[in-house]
């Protein structure tokens, strides 16, 4: 931060200036958000007509129901799925872009190209290339492997199959952050390496992933909160939870408390739990980053 | 036979050792590129074909059909107005999220400004407050406002951004003290200073933060789905729900869903490709 004097002193200006910011994330953000809080004490009966005081009565109700901790479970597990299955796929991609020096910029827009793609979109393409009878790719697999693909009836199929699409349209947002962090690492810390004839999977396993870790912190984060929240278009139109629960994950079952069955004190209860869950992500992100940069720095 | 076999391997050796190390390197990534790509190029070839063309599952030649999937979906299924409701939706986002932003990192980093540091820490605390952390109230909001079913629904919750206000600020700060100078001691008004010196010396990060937005929002689903029932106020992603749905009279016209699909991604698409440099530049200062 700059030590001189700041150009402009008038706390009324400033005040203006951030009004408009401040209104809305009061209005829309803090509002709402501690609204939930405040609903996920009460029970809504008569669909929504009618609440009455349920103190800490919704949280007992989620934490005594099979479906909700069946829901939870396969949220986890999903989580970790995606997290690991983008990583190490989005990881072996931008090695192989920060080694090859031509016509690394073209592969780049050709990789990271999925940041674009709409989930909804995503999904919709795979139901139809991925469907049991008519997709060109069920085809072709079932062809050459003795796989059954069935994922309409069966349970883990779908969690698989909805799996892949959310790592598929996460590939582009990761290899745009582990391509900037392979390139920042300094290249006197990796020329001693590569002049001992070190192999690929060695150099980065050794010598990159700890030089990088702060970035797959960031992208563990981040990608765990993109797997509970993002992937719901793909359960939506790919699933609908199905089959039986396979695929009911958090998001899913709150939109369908609130929205469908218009539990809405039982709906601001899973979305308490949702919030604990980002923040507990998002400390464990801030601390991890502080630790790097105090040793680093 | 032995020596045949000798020889063999230390030719291909001696191949190998001329080889240059990267071209496997090429290899995979074409590879890797051509797998994360398949689906996109199938779903366009096959965005052609009849629904008994597309019944033929191998058959992956351009079809009869050629643009006609994609002037029904834009007629007939009422894709022309879902695209623009999202591209009148993701730019409003956009410009006011931009402008909101602009104003706020003007305050936080040239006003001498009490309470600074809780001020930016009560916009960055909004991290913790995804759509779904408050949904249900958002939507009874919306209600009480009278604003379901509108424009001021989809985007009213989106204008203001912890990231953008966050991203402005760093760079704002990154930029020399000399400058600030000149500007102070010229006298100029903070608009104009904003106007004349900041947004010309952020335009990168402008671009790049109008990238990440306009995808942000033109991707967006379950809030659209919830904030909007009426199919005359509807973005395309939901829009792509109702295909789904509708297109399965009989048999499912895949063509048609594809088509859809085909112009859901393209505007996002296309501004990526256009603006990635920028778009680059920006998350790289964002990791930081």
């Amino acid at each position: 931060m700059s030590t001189q004097p700041k150009p402009f002193d008038s706390t009324r200006q400033a005040a203006l200036l951030l009004l408009p910011t401040v209104v809305v994330l009061v209005a829309f953000l803090y509002y709402p958000g501690l609204e939930t809080f405040r609903l996920s004490l009460y029970k809504t009966l008569f669909l929504g007509q009618q609440t009455t005081w349920a103190g800490l009565g919704n949280f007992a109700e989620l934490a005594t129901s099979t479906a909700y901790r069946h829901s939870f479970l396969v949220t986890i597990l999903f989580a970790v799925v995606v997290v690991a299955g983008t990583l190490a796929a989005s990881l072996a991609v931008s090695y192989m872009l920060f080694t090859v020096d031509v016509g690394s910029s073209t592969y780049l827009v050709a990789a990271i190209w999925p940041y674009a793609l709409p989930p909804a979109v995503a999904a919709i393409l795979l139901n139809f290339l991925l469907h049991p009878n008519l997709g060109i790719f069920t085809h072709y697999l079932e062809a050459f492997t003795p796989f059954t693909l069935d994922w309409f009836n069966d349970g883990p199929q779908a969690f698989a199959v909805v799996a892949i699409v959310a790592i598929w349209k996460q590939l582009g947002y990761n290899i745009i952050f582990l391509v900037a962090a392979l390139n920042n690492v300094p290249e006197t810390l990796t020329e001693s390496a590569k002049l001992d004839g070190v192999g690929h999977l060695r150099l980065l396993s050794k010598v990159y992933l700890p030089l990088i870790a702060p970035t797959m912190v960031f992208l563990v984060v981040m990608n765990t909160i993109y797997s509970f929240f993002s992937t719901f278009p793909l359960v939506d139109l790919m699933t609908s939870g199905g089959p039986g629960d396979a695929t009911n994950f958090l998001i899913f079952k709150l939109y369908r408390d609130a929205f469908e069955f218009s539990s809405l004190g039982l709906a601001s209860a899973e979305s308490v739990v949702l919030f604990v869950l980002v923040a507990v992500l998002m400390y464990v992100q801030i601390r991890v980053t502080e630790g790097y940069a105090h040793y680093g720095a | 036979m032995a020596t045949e076999t000798n020889q063999q391997t230390a030719r291909s050796t001696r191949f190998r050792d001329r080889l240059p190390d990267h071209v496997p390197m090429h290899l995979g990534l074409l590879a890797a590129i051509a797998l994360m790509s398949a689906p996109l190029v199938l779903a366009v070839v096959m965005s052609t074909q009849t629904t008994t063309e597309v019944y033929q599952v191998t058959n992956v030649g351009i079809g009869s059909q050629g643009l006609r999937n994609y002037a029904a979906a834009l007629t007939e299924y009422n894709f022309a107005t879902y695209m623009l409701n999202s591209l009148v939706m993701s730019v409003v986002v956009v410009v006011g999220k931009v402008a909101l932003s602009l104003l706020a990192a003007l305050a936080l980093v040239y006003y001498e400004l009490p309470y600074e540091r809780a001020i930016f820490m009560f916009i960055l605390l909004t991290l913790l407050l995804p759509v779904p952390v408050r949904i249900v109230p958002l939507f009874q909001l919306m209600a009480d406002l009278g604003w379901t079913n509108t424009l001021l629904a989809l985007t009213g919750p989106y204008v203001a951004s912890a990231t953008a206000v966050f991203l402005f600020r760093q760079h704002f700060m990154s930029i020399p003290d000399s400058l600030v100078e000149t500007a102070r001691v010229d006298g100029v008004g903070p608009l104009r200073f904003l106007f004349g010196v900041l947004v010309p010396m952020s335009r990168g990060m402008i671009a790049g933060v109008c990238v990440i937005t306009f995808i942000y929002a033109w991707n967006q689903f379950l809030w659209p789905l919830i904030a909007v029932t009426d199919k005359s106020s509807q973005v395309v992603q939901v829009g792509i729900r109702y295909i789904q749905g509708s297109a399965q009279a009989g048999l499912t016209q895949w063509g048609l869903i594809m088509a859809a699909a085909v112009l859901t991604l393209l505007p996002p698409l296309f501004v990526l490709l256009a603006l990635h440099r920028p778009l680059l530049e920006t998350f790289a200062i964002q990791q930081k």
